[in-house]
């Protein structure tokens, strides 16, 4: 079965380095432009949801505003898990102490999934995208 | 996590860091391979890149310096033996890395 393509945004709207979150068909997902390349991915990070067109890009890296987690925009895949929030025996005050122990723990459970990603073309300076 | 796509990531980064520092890869790609896959085995572990070959202390000021690439925090002694303490990255300018021996801080007069 073929694809059908979406026309999603104008080639000018994101400069290169440069990422756009856009609603397609009910799908949250983020344009990045990757020096002329575009690649499509959900805009969920596969951590904890955070937006990703927040983080940064670099090359075909992208890293997550919130954790720290790097995917590769060309496949989705999970590169790395979120840094840890506090490491050593520093000792934080003690009410945010519990708090961040509590967090720590729930953290613990929750796995790094891989993104979706979605396959792009360009045509008449549009990128358009398969659903 | 797979590996070999964090380990390309990891060279991708740490390429960018160690260039205008006046480092490069050490040209043995063997030993590329073999530091980068035990930095990501430290990284799955403790969710940081970890120099490979020096000890964590669990004291975040002293383990914080040596998360690869630690060149910044060990720079004169780096600048000195030409090479970083794992022989990961070298200067520029060195063609042959096998010529370079590991030498400690106190052997090169620092301590």
């Amino acid at each position: 079965m073929s694809e059908k393509f979406i026309r999603a945004i104008s080639v000018h709207e994101i400069a290169p380095g440069g990422m756009k979150a856009i609603e397609l068909g009910g799908n949250e997902i983020v344009i990045c432009n990757c020096g002329g390349k575009y690649f499509a991915i959900q805009r969920r990070c596969g951590h904890m949801n955070a937006p990703l067109e927040k983080g940064t890009l670099d090359g075909t890296y992208l890293t997550c505003p919130m954790h720290c987690v790097q995917f590769d925009v060309t496949s989705g895949e999970a590169l790395s898990g979120p840094v840890p929030p506090d490491f050593g025996q520093e000792i934080p005050p003690p009410m945010f102490g519990e708090y961040l122990q509590n967090i720590g723990m729930l953290m613990k459970d929750v796995r790094t999934e891989s993104i979706r990603t979605y396959t792009t073309k360009l045509e008449s300076g549009w990128v358009q995208i398969a659903l | 996590m797979n590996i070999e796509s964090r380990k390309k990531a990891l060279h991708y980064f740490f390429e960018k860091v160690v260039g205008p520092l006046g480092f490069k890869f050490t040209p043995d790609a063997e030993l590329v391979e073999f530091l980068l896959e035990q930095e990501v085995i430290l990284e799955g572990k403790h969710g940081i890149p970890f120099c490979p070959c020096q000890p964590l202390r669990h004291d975040r000021t002293r383990d914080m310096q040596i998360v690869c690439p630690c060149i910044p925090f060990h720079r004169k002694h780096f600048d000195i033996i030409k090479r970083c303490w794992c022989g990961l990255f070298v200067h520029k300018d060195v063609l042959d890395p096998a010529k370079l021996p590991q030498l400690s801080p106190k052997e090169v007069g620092l301590e």
